[in-house]
């Protein structure tokens, strides 16, 4: 267990000692300043919808205001409890393993095939994209056989096109399998 | 009775084929989501929204009811046969349950599951149909300061309950607050935080808030920490229970489903929360061979909670269906589902909808019946999908958002958003922020603003007009309750210093 890394077993004596050596910086801070800076946006954002309020003056810009105060004041707090070392059980699920280092390469490369595949979609069509999505979300995620990943890919765009567009009647790009489908 | 021949009319809309149809549908799509990893019936109602628009309501509502309902019964199999529960209100069910299935007993803690679930959703479902006209005829004169009374309740009960740290629920609500204001006023016209970008005119659809935090966070968190070790699944056979476990778990049976009706009815009350606390009472009730096998694999300690599980879904319905008020993500859901038919739930649902309500209550023990069905014999071939392979697993979940966030509006931009949002949802999981609070956020906030708005109006812009109304004032007190006492109680636990702090860390584990 590395301290830098937040593990699970809070409290115990040990890590507050190691806790001094680390900066006051962490990674969830950024999360509470964008709680914080939400609020600002929020009430800033507003400032200029000029309505013609109501006769009492219940315009669309009141409750903005008191959601954009609101915010204000728990990301306030929250950013003092994160500085004062606060912190929450990351969310449990069934094929998490809490103790294993984040592999930011996985989350890098996934978010690039996801956006690569909302750039493509409508170029070269769904089953074409989605085909790519899934082939290359699953190797990403450490699928081996790459045939068979590629198999299950084209199967599954097929399938998903025919499916929803003949079967109910969606909406999906054909792009480059236009007038083949 | 009145209510009585709603429900035989409810029937008869239940019991055509296509509905029935719809439910076998609902409840199949509902288990199989339930047993799967990294994927609940809120995400999967919310992805059917946007392919629903052709179904007539009724039907629709009869599987996402049945979806509902099936993901309480698959949860139950994922967290016995496999000792990492996913949904906090299974997490009970796989202490006792999983260490009965590794005790060689994995076939007859499925079946009290399933039995215990059927059992306790009938139950439930009939304590529903009594209830639901009595909230109704009490809700038929709230104003619109009772219903924002109602709506403050529900958001502080949902961040301050669902969050170890009420700092991160509350942050979560007012991450979906924030993102419900975006779009057009409905009183005024106005555009509000639209930045210019036409696409955001119309507001970030719920569905795409709901899929994004749900199914894309998860599946960046998952790729984040993904175990890389194969799944450990306890093989099953046939499903069954001998006459010592029928008799040691019908009690159970029935003193859960006492706990998850009321809870589930409550805002913010949950499944978490009653299933825990029957789990708490068989353990204190236990005696003789019960008491010796607690925490070694008790058949109470599965009997009890996971009926508890079912009824506190019945229970949810209650608020939703009555004064459309959600309780739980998939209830949040559920209402924007409604809202998409153009419908309101409350008590004029009741009125100009009976076909509607009745039929998808009376779906629900139809529902229930199924479930029982395909839970119990079927349960082998259930534990096989837990051995789908992750990496296709989740990109099959990846790619199923897609298609539904871009059926949609057909618009590459929701994607984007849909990207944005996934990105909030894995921080958030990492950061242990409760997402549901978030979700109901978006649903409940723009209610919220019409009722405060009209409220005001009322009252000539007197804000005391807020607390005007005994149910106002009784709710709002209860909602400062449950914001004020964790909050105190934190306060006074940091000042007994050290000892008590590791205590309670330990419990946590």
């Amino acid at each position: 267990m590395s301290y830098e890394n937040s593990p699970d077993g809070a409290g115990d004596p040990g890590a507050v000692s190691a806790s001094k050596r680390i900066s006051w910086w962490r990674p969830e801070l950024g999360l509470a300043l964008v709680v914080l800076v939400l609020g600002v946006v929020v009430i800033i954002g507003t400032l200029n919808v000029s309505a013609s309020a109501s006769v009492h003056g219940l315009g669309p810009r009141f409750f903005p205001t008191l959601v954009g105060g609101s915010l204000i004041i728990v990301g306030f707090l929250y950013v003092l409890d994160v500085l004062r070392g606060g912190r929450a059980a990351p969310e449990e699920s069934e094929d998490v393993d809490p103790d294993a280092p984040a592999d930011w390469r996985s989350v890098g490369l996934i978010s690039a095939i996801f956006l690569a595949f909302t750039v493509l979609l409508n170029v070269l069509g769904w089953v074409i994209a989605s085909s790519l999505l899934f082939f290359g979300l699953s190797i990403a995620l450490g699928a081996e056989r790459w045939g068979r990943s590629a198999i299950i890919a084209v199967v599954i765009g097929l399938s998903t096109y025919l499916l929803f567009v003949k079967g109910l009647s969606v909406s999906l790009p054909a792009g480059l399998l236009r007038g083949v489908l | 009775m009145d209510s009585l021949q709603l429900l035989l009319d409810g029937f008869a809309t239940a019991l055509t084929v296509v509905n029935l149809m719809y439910a076998l549908v609902g409840v199949t799509l509902g288990t199989l989501v339930g047993v799967l990893p990294g994927i609940g019936p809120a995400m999967t109602v919310a992805l059917l929204l946007p392919i629903t628009f052709t179904v007539p309501a009724e039907s629709a509502f009869i599987m996402f009811a049945g979806i509902y309902y099936g993901g309480m019964y698959g949860g139950s199999t994922t967290s016995i046969l496999l000792n990492t529960p996913g949904e906090s209100s299974s997490m009970i069910t796989a202490l006792e349950g999983n260490k009965m299935a590794r005790r060689g007993r994995a076939a007859q803690a499925l079946a009290t599951a399933a039995i215990g679930s059927f059992v306790a959703g009938t139950i439930a479902t009939v304590a529903l149909v009594l209830a639901a006209p009595l909230v109704v005829e009490f809700a038929i004169g709230f104003g619109p300061e009772d219903y924002f009374a109602l709506a403050v309740l529900a958001f502080i009960a949902v961040s301050a309950v669902l969050s170890s740290s009420i700092v991160r629920g509350l942050s979560s609500l007012g991450l979906g607050l924030a993102i419900g204001l975006i779009g057009i006023d409905v009183q005024t016209g106005q555009e509000r935080l639209t930045f210019g970008v036409p696409q955001l005119l119309d507001g970030i659809d719920v569905v795409i808030v709901a899929v994004g935090l749900f199914a894309l966070g998860e599946a960046l968190y998952v790729a984040s920490r993904l175990r890389h070790a194969a799944p450990d699944i306890i093989p099953v056979g046939r499903t069954w229970m001998g006459r010592d476990d029928w008799k040691r778990s019908w009690k159970p049976w029935l003193r859960g489903t006492a706990l998850g009706f009321p809870f589930g009815a409550m805002p913010g009350g949950g499944a978490e929360i009653p299933t825990f606390l029957s789990y708490a009472l068989e353990k204190k009730l236990a005696k003789g061979i019960a008491k010796e096998e607690y925490g070694h694999g008790a058949i109470e300690g599965v009997a009890g909670p996971e009926a508890a599980n079912n009824a506190s879904a019945a229970g949810t319905l209650v608020p939703l269906l009555t004064l459309g008020l959600p309780t739980s993500a998939t209830a949040a859901i559920m209402l924007a589902a409604f809202q998409q038919y153009g419908l309101q739930p409350g008590p004029q649902l009741f009125d100009h909808n009976p076909a509607l309500v009745w039929g998808m209550i009376a779906s629900l023990f139809i529902g229930n019946a199924m479930l029982l069905v395909l839970n119990l014999p079927l349960a082998p071939l259930w534990a096989r999908v837990l051995q789908v392979p992750r990496p296709y697993l989740y990109a099959g979940i990846v790619l199923f958002a897609a298609l539904g966030v871009y059926a949609l509006n057909g618009s590459a931009v929701d994607l984007v958003v849909l990207f944005l949002l996934g990105m909030l949802g894995f921080a958030m999981r990492r950061f242990g922020l409760p997402v549901a609070p978030a979700v109901i956020g978006v649903i409940l906030g723009p209610m919220a603003e019409v009722q405060l708005r009209r409220a005001l109006a009322i009252g000539a812009g007197d804000p005391m007009v807020l607390v005007g109304s005994p149910v106002a004032v009784t709710l709002l007190t209860v909602a400062a309750l449950a914001l004020f006492t964790p909050m105190i109680r934190s306060f006074l636990a940091k000042r007994n210093a050290a000892p008590a702090q590791v205590r309670a860390t330990s419990q946590d584990d």
